[in-house]
């Protein structure tokens, strides 16, 4: 389950809208207790896709950039617990890219809806362990 | 002893551990030991012989590729971290 609070998802779906017509991306920094990844904060990173016409259905976060995060969360008592990314235009369904290019199986991996640069709705997955495919999380908005 | 920095999804085969000492004079000593420590960590850090595509691992904040990869030495001061890569749409 990903528990976070309705402040927080909404600055998570601002972040999806700033970034239209481009997929946004980010992570998500709480904690994670087996059971759920609860999220205190989250860190909009740039969508570094290599390709800028891609970008409206592709994203990449930077390694380093995630290093940063990892470093920073750390001083702050927090981990990162999941990413967060929009899908312009389209479901937010984790799509067979996803599943190729994605990290650990464990991270939540929220994904927002924006249609014509207003943000909807948004779900959570989570990989199966063998990396096959997501499988849906509840969120829960506290 | 070199300390590893472990993902938070990984810390559940690490007996709930944020960080890892290990031995070895080399990154991938260092990494063999980490999976010799914790057998569970080497499927989700390893594909066969060679670590997962979107595993990257820092040495000090640097990219060991952009030094000596595998062989890149590491001493007792030095902390490495295991840094996924994302990517999707």
């Amino acid at each position: 389950m990903l528990k976070l609070t309705k402040e927080l998802h909404n600055e998570i779906k601002v972040h999806g809208a700033a970034s239209y017509p481009h997929e946004g991306c980010g992570l998500l920094l709480g904690h994670s207790d087996g059971e759920s990844n609860v999220v205190v904060a989250a860190r909009p990173l740039p969508n570094v896709w290599p390709v800028a016409n891609e970008k409206p259905e592709r994203f990449r976060i930077d390694p380093a950039d995630w290093r940063d995060v990892e470093l920073e969360a750390m001083d702050e008592g927090l981990d990162v617990v999941g990413i967060f990314h929009s899908h312009p235009d389209h479901p937010p369904v984790a799509s067979p890219r996803d599943v190729a290019w994605a990290a650990f199986a464990g991270y939540s991996y929220l994904i927002t809806q924006v249609v014509a640069g207003t943000p909807g709705l948004s779900r959570s997955w989570q990989l199966l362990p063998d990396r096959s495919g997501f499988v849906e999380e509840p969120i829960e908005e506290e | 002893m070199t300390t590893i920095r472990i993902p938070t999804p990984l810390r559940p085969y690490t007996g709930g551990n944020s960080a890892v000492a290990v031995s070895g004079a080399t990154v991938g000593e260092a990494l063999a030991d980490l999976t010799r420590l914790h057998p569970q960590l080497r499927p989700h850090l390893y594909d066969g012989e060679e670590l997962r595509s979107f595993v990257n691992v820092y040495l000090n904040k640097e990219d060991v590729r952009g030094l000596q990869g595998a062989q890149t030495a590491v001493a007792a001061a030095d902390t490495l971290m295991i840094i996924p890569s994302i990517a999707g749409g």
